[in-house]
């Protein structure tokens, strides 16, 4: 049986160390346009120094020749013919029987006015992107990041750390507003002035202002308010990445669309991590990852968790946890803080579900309030401090040792 | 593998198991009379909850068979040993993200008090054929057993 993976991060590297520990005798050939495996989500550490390419390995220095594994890389997928099961690289053809797509997703770059047509615009998601944007700080002082979501405020933090003068622009009326609410976002943004960033909230970029070799001279938001740059890095969302799929020949809906076996709409392919643009997020890559494999051989297991509401944040030393709607959507729920000078603490809270948490400060002992919202545990027994319930109430052990949720009558 | 079972009944909350914990992991030295209870350094990688009905429940870690810690975390710090099954933790690759303390649903893990930016978890007790804790339990709450 040949089975070929397209892509070599969180969802194809745990597809693929799965698949060998399941079937010793397959050839598995790995294509990514990646030279390098790296986290992508310590790229922010490239930039900032901490780390360098090869600390950011996050698998065996040896993974390939000790899982078996023939790796094309540096290769680009650019066409797949799914009727004579046959991918084209830019260098070569690759035949398959079955085929795992994690080609993972790249940072999308919105239609605003001379953002696209301009030079020193930088995005972050692959190595070459951190690498460039190190280079560029050589010369570049003052930078606009557009989008403060967590790649953003990634970036921002690396940025100040090399006393940059670092402008961040964010539509919504904070940062980070998937994951936090005013109070907590607050808090970070107190830090990040501190350390001298500039914040514009609620804020809509109109366009880059270019000099004559169309190199960013400042960003010109909705209102006329002008921001000056040499630089700008746009986190602004990832998009799939789909293009060597030909039109029609495989059911897309943003991104691959999969069954909950990783199943794509095509016989013996599979899709699995951020290609299907539902829930981007690593840890749901690397468990798909393993379905996937288990269901290729043969088995029959479900992604029973797609729940992406989940962030957990370290900036400036403070961590935060983010889980769920932390945001009520309406006045039928209940919001309870607690707050001291160190820590603040938000659940969102109804009918005796809690649908959303903000740890910020602190954080220890905190996961089981994932499994309750998740799947929407009812807590209403638990009559005292909803703010120190933990796994403890809800105590179990399973024959093998292992600990589970008591389900609550 | 082994795994520490428990038995949660039995438990007193008497922390010996604490102190061992401490005592094993104790780079002044493994013994009582080195002990220092409050140096932040050393601390427990294990805990006692008091739930909601005041029974006493140890939460140490299961070192998972499908561990959610390893599954979530980006850096490699967390890994499954594939020989001896216990989860271990590289405190040179963590990438102090702090995805595990959220991820793992029986809120086993803390961050550490010294430095704020390592985990603090359960290791087995790499040199020991017994866990030090288990070794110190007086009433067998928690034991040790092939499963
Ligand atoms: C700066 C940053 C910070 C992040 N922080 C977090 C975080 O804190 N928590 C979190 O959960 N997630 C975070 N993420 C998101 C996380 O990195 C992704 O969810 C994860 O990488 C998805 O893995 P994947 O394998 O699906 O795809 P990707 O990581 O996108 O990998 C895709 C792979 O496919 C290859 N490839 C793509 N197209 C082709 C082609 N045509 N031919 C050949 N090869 C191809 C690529 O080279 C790559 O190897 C962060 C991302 C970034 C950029
Ligand atoms: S830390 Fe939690 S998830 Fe990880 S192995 Fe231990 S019990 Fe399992
Ligand atoms: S804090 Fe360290 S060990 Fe935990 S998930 Fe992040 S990188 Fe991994």
């Amino acid at each position: 049986m040949n089975y070929v993976i397209i892509g070599a991060s969180a969802s194809g590297m745990s597809f693929a160390k799965e698949l060998r520990n399941l079937d010793k005798n397959c050839n598995i050939t790995l294509i990514s346009r990646d030279e390098n495996v790296y986290s992508r989500c310590m790229l922010h550490h490239i930039i900032s120094g901490h780390r360098t390419l090869k600390d950011i390995n996050f698998v065996e220095d040896d993974f390939f020749n000790k899982y078996n594994i023939t790796w094309l890389k540096g290769q680009t997928v650019n066409d797949l013919d799914v009727n004579k099961k046959i991918l084209y690289t830019d260098k070569r053809s690759v035949k398959y029987d079955k085929l795992l797509i994690g080609s993972g997703a790249h940072a999308f770059i919105p239609p605003i006015k001379n953002l696209r047509e301009s030079k020193s615009i930088y995005a972050l998601r692959n190595i070459e992107d951190a690498l460039s944007i190190k280079d560029a700080l050589e010369t570049k002082e003052k930078i606009a990041i557009l989008g403060a979501g967590l790649v953003g405020v990634d970036v921002l933090v690396s940025l100040l750390e090399k006393n940059k003068k670092v402008s961040i622009i964010d539509m919504a009326d904070r940062v980070l507003p998937l994951q936090l609410d005013k109070r907590s976002a607050k808090v970070y943004e107190r830090k990040f002035i501190e350390k001298g960033a500039s914040i514009y909230t609620s804020a809509k970029v109109e366009e880059v202002i270019l000099d004559e070799t169309n190199d960013p001279k400042a960003i010109k938001l909705q209102g006329g308010q002008i921001i000056e740059c040499d630089m700008v890095i746009v986190a602004t969302g990832v998009k799939p990445n789909i293009g060597f799929i030909r039109e029609g020949s495989m059911e897309i809906n943003r991104g691959i669309v999969t069954n909950d076996k990783c199943e794509t709409s095509v016989e013996n392919i599979y899709a699995i991590g951020d290609v299907r643009g539902v829930s981007p997020i690593w840890p749901l890559a690397m468990k798909e990852g393993k379905i996937a494999a288990r269901n290729m051989v043969g088995g029959d297991e479900r992604i029973t968790d797609s729940f992406a509401l989940r962030n957990s944040m370290n900036f400036l030393g403070v961590p935060t946890v983010s889980i769920g709607q932390v945001n009520p959507p309406d006045e039928t729920y209940e919001v309870l803080t607690e707050e001291g000078s160190e820590y603040y603490k938000k659940i969102v809270y109804k009918d005796g579900v809690i649908y959303g948490v903000i740890l910020q400060g602190e954080i220890d002992y905190c996961g089981a309030y994932i499994e309750l919202i998740r799947n929407k545990i009812d807590v209403s027994h638990i009559k005292y401090d909803p703010f120190n319930i933990g796994y403890g109430d809800f105590f179990e052990i399973s024959e093998n040792g292992e600990y589970k949720f008591k389900a609550v009558v | 593998m082994k795994r520490i079972k428990i038995d949660k009944n039995k438990c007193m909350a008497c922390y010996n198991c604490i102190l061992a914990c401490m005592m094993e992991h104790n780079e002044k030295g493994k013994d009582i009379y080195s002990l220092d209870l409050e140096d932040k350094s050393n601390e427990c990688r294990n805990h006692i909850e008091v739930n909601h009905s005041k029974e006493n429940i140890p939460i140490f870690c299961r070192h998972c068979d499908e561990p959610e810690c390893v599954n979530t975390c980006m850096s490699g710090a967390m890994k499954k040993n594939p020989h001896t099954g216990y989860v271990e933790y590289d405190e040179e690759k963590c990438a102090s993200c702090f995805m595990c303390v959220m991820s793992c649903k029986y809120g086993v893990l803390k961050i550490d008090e010294e430095t704020k930016s390592k985990i603090v978890k359960c290791d087995m007790c790499e040199n020991r054929e017994t866990p030090r804790c288990v070794e110190n339990c007086p009433t067998r709450a928690i034991y040790f057993e092939e499963v």
